[in-house]
């Protein structure tokens, strides 16, 4: 008897429920039931604190009233979590950076930036180049002089896997000064920016590429030297570091992280997030994140920001083939 | 040390007192069950910390790590599953102790062994912090391969009587440690298209698989034919206190292991599985009763468990002293810090003195509550023993599957548990040692990187395994861990010839 009366109980429940998620969802009320935040990688990871701050950020400045829920969905260097959302509704959306780009053209994923909706790019890290203290190496020309006349001598630590953004950033600075990139000898960390680090400090290794939080303390302790950085402008706390274009290489290199949603975004659900996100990045909060990372703010609407995954595209397109990654 | 006194007197303020016993119960908890760890813990504790002192977050988050030190060999003593890579050494004779009657004994023991290894460590960490964090550096690629190399063939030796099964074994982890995305060229090997497998098997898949879910298929062909229940039933549990023989035995391993530990704990990357499978090793090879080790030796389990939980404290000092992550969960405590707006680095112990001795301080309060939590919980563990099989082994296996779901919220690892729940069954039925596959698994990955590594930067010259003091000393004690058992058989067939009879 009991037994019954419960599962007419559960099933009173389960109709409610429908009934709860389809009524409001008809009329273009989004959003109309819990918004889930993909982080396409293991909690505590970098995409998984992203992700938590967004959803931490716009529930405590109460920007958006539905619950919203952090996913895992780790594996294949944001594959599995992004192929998740490409087969769901626009109440997911996915932390995402330049690996949706890079994963497809190093053959490694069929989905790629047109298969979802860009809804913003909200922030970036930038890249460095760091050789030990005691380094000849003065300067990122030098170095790269010493690298064209003999590229073996020169071995450069990078992590955790080759086609990112570390590697790709410093194949780019040396394109620009005539080496090829086949030439480099890189040795390959796996377990990533703090291994690579460590081999410097070591003398493992005479030059890393990585992001600039892995090594900005130590440059600041002097227990490294940090050549150059990938942004517009030299950065705070970093004034004696020049950038990339004032050692004469014309390039700019964000290390960024955007936000996206599944394929078939009405108008209106892009609106909702141009507003919700852009308010988002004014926020005091915001900009604590950002300091506490060493991240920059970096915002660009979805429409800026389907424009500069286009353009992001063709630069790696062109840095992976020189690369040689893909014969 | 100016910090020191200001930092006590942080560790002792009563919430933070409240964490690190929270902490350290919650990591003995999580410990236990196999697949969740230390890592996960931490991770799923992440949103909690935003709010938080980041002092008292740190403290937490470390109670936790040391804590499932303590609780990850409950589970190798009374079940023989170990809880994760760092408990694989404990099964070796935790579980024969169990099966002799002595659970409740190998687990007080355990528990004194963590805390003899933890409070060491922490002494060590006051006075030995920096001089050991310039002293990892000096490990390069070369190093590295050879450091694994020697737990290779520490945990091989091991094996006396069935060396060539150990080797079959380690084999097998070797290969399987080549699944996923080549770091060096971004080549996919044997991934067979399915994107799960390109960041490679989880080796905590492996452990549950072949431990836990292994036991119960091995349990299940065998309930039939005994009449009795998982162990040996009826009153095998024992004391819950060890004898002053099994003390004075183990007195020695334990004080020896928890510096080996610590100094391993220390380089990143190597961790709590290469120290306790080292001491262990160490420990049997010196004792002038090796052909107990496996059979329930006592020290043969404190060494390890000391070991380990050194070694947990060792890895933190990479982390404090250069923003280096040495393991899994310290990485995740590294993420959890920022977000807290913490740097951890060089500056850290100028910037943040009191934070630093404030963290430092609570390990040793944590140690002295983590005794005494897991020597409380022997009497209640024990009754584990008493659980009919049928409850106790459907509850293993859910609780399997629920430590498996939790690494990476996938479904396609359920059959690769199975999978190697069935190669754990055919391995334990043809008697092959399970610990090298595992370890062979853990460490196969980075070995390989590091060979690599070694080589492109001496331009493909083998001289670089030869060009520090510590690769010397690392190849010296690879070649003794793999001939020493056969030096020894020699010598005792010298003296007398009867001896070698196992």
């Amino acid at each position: 008897m009991l037994k019954k009366w419960g599962i007419l109980l559960l099933a009173v429940v389960f109709l409610t429920a429908c009934s709860a998620s389809n009524g409001s969802s008809g009329d273009g009320e989004y959003p109309s039931k819990n918004i889930e935040i993909v982080a396409p990688a293991s909690p505590g990871g970098g995409w998984d604190l992203t992700a938590r701050s967004v959803q931490k950020i716009l529930k405590d400045n109460e920007l958006v009233a539905n619950n919203i829920n952090v996913i895992n969905k780790p594996g294949g260097g944001g594959e599995v979590g992004w192929s998740y959302l490409s087969t769901k509704d626009s109440h997911y959306l996915a932390v995402n950076s330049s690996l949706v780009l890079t994963n497809n053209l190093l053959g490694q994923s069929k989905l790629t930036h047109k298969d979802f909706t860009p809804l913003a790019t909200l922030a970036t890290e930038w890249q460095a180049i760091a050789v030990s203290v005691d380094s000849p190496y003065e300067s990122v020309n030098d170095l790269f002089e010493q690298i064209k006349k003999d590229p073996k001598s020169i071995k450069i630590g990078v992590g955790p896997g080759l086609g990112n953004d570390d590697h790709l950033a410093f194949v780019q600075a040396t394109g620009m000064k005539g080496v090829n990139a086949k030439d480099l000898n890189f040795l390959v960390y796996d377990g990533g920016g703090g291994d690579v680090v460590t081999a410097l400090l070591g003398n493992h290794v005479d030059v890393v590429t990585t992001s600039l939080s892995e090594v900005k303390e130590q440059h600041l302790a002097g227990k490294l030297k940090i050549l150059s950085v990938s942004s517009e402008e030299r950065l705070e706390e970093l004034e004696d570091v020049p950038t990339l274009q004032e050692e004469g290489l014309d390039m700019v290199f964000p290390h960024w992280r955007g936000i996206m949603g599944p394929p078939n975004m009405t108008e209106a659900e892009i609106q909702y997030w141009d507003e919700k996100l852009g308010e988002m990045v004014e926020s005091e909060e915001w900009a604590t994140l950002l300091e506490n990372n060493d991240w920059d703010t970096f915002y660009q609407n979805s429409s800026e920001t389907k424009q500069f995954m286009d353009e992001q595209e063709k630069l790696y397109k062109d840095l992976i083939d020189k690369s040689g990654l893909i014969q | 040390m100016e910090g020191f006194l200001e930092g006590f007197l942080t560790a002792i303020q009563p919430i933070n007192i409240l964490w690190i016993v929270l902490g350290g119960f919650l990591g003995t908890v999580v410990g236990m069950l196999p697949g969740l760890g230390p890592a996960t813990a931490v991770a799923v504790l992440i949103p909690v910390t935003f709010g938080m002192d980041p002092t008292s977050a740190i403290i937490l988050m470390a109670a936790i790590y040391y804590g499932a030190m303590y609780g990850g060999s409950r589970s190798s003593i009374l079940l023989n599953t170990p809880g994760d890579g760092s408990a694989i050494a404990a099964t070796f004779d935790g579980y024969p102790m169990a099966k002799k009657g002595q659970a409740g004994q190998a687990m007080a023991i355990s528990a004194v062994a963590s805390f003899i290894g933890g409070v060491l460590a922490t002494i060590g960490f006051v006075f030995l912090a920096k001089p050991l964090a310039s002293f990892a550096l000096k490990f390069g690629p070369a190093e590295y391969f050879l450091l694994m190399l020697l737990t290779l063939s520490a945990i091989v030796s091991l094996s006396i009587g069935k060396m060539i099964k150990g080797f079959i074994a380690m084999s097998i982890g070797l290969l399987l440690s080549t699944i996923g995305i080549d770091p060096q060229t971004g080549i996919h090997r044997f991934t067979m298209g399915v994107p799960h497998l390109s960041e490679g098997i989880d080796f905590l898949i492996v452990i549950i698989g072949v431990y836990a879910v292994g036991e119960v298929f091995y349990n299940f062909l065998t309930i039939n034919k005994e009449k009795k229940g998982p162990k040996d039933g009826g009153d095998s549990m024992g004391k819950i206190w060890f004898t002053k023989e099994q003390w004075k035995r183990s007195k020695w391993p334990m004080l020896r292991s928890a510096p080996l530990g610590f100094i391993i704990g220390v380089l990143p990357g190597a961790g709590g599985s290469i120290a306790s499978m080292i001491s262990y090793s160490t420990e049997k090879q010196i004792s002038k009763k090796p052909e107990e080790f496996g059979k329930g030796a006592v020290e043969g389990l404190a060494a390890p468990e000391s070991a380990n939980n050194a070694a947990s404290v060792g890895a933190m000092i990479p982390l404090l002293t250069m923003g280096i992550p040495g393991s899994g969960t310290t990485a995740v405590m590294l993420g959890a810090l920022i977000m807290l707006g913490v740097r951890p680095g060089p500056m850290l112990f100028e910037n943040d003195p009191v934070m630093v001795w404030g963290l430092i301080n609570s390990m040793f309060i944590g140690n002295i509550a983590l005794v005494i939590i897991n020597v409380l919980l022997v009497g209640l563990l024990v009754k584990v023993l008493k659980t009919p099989a049928k409850v106790l082994y459907p509850l293993i296996i859910m609780l399997a599957f629920i430590g498996t779901y939790t690494l990476s919220y996938s479904t396609v690892d359920f059959y690769l548990l199975l999978l190697f729940g069935v190669i754990g069954l055919l391995m334990k039925v043809m008697d092959f040692p399970i610990a090298p596959l595992v370890l062979a698994l853990i460490v196969g990955t980075d070995m390989e990187q590091n060979f690599r590594m070694a080589l492109t930067s001496s331009n493909g010259s083998f001289s670089i395994f030869f060009s520090s003091w510590i690769t010397v000393v690392l190849i010296i004690l690879t070649v003794l861990s793999l001939f020493y058992p056969l030096l020894i058989k020699l010598f005792k067939k010298k003296k007398n010839d009867h001896t070698i009879a196992s």
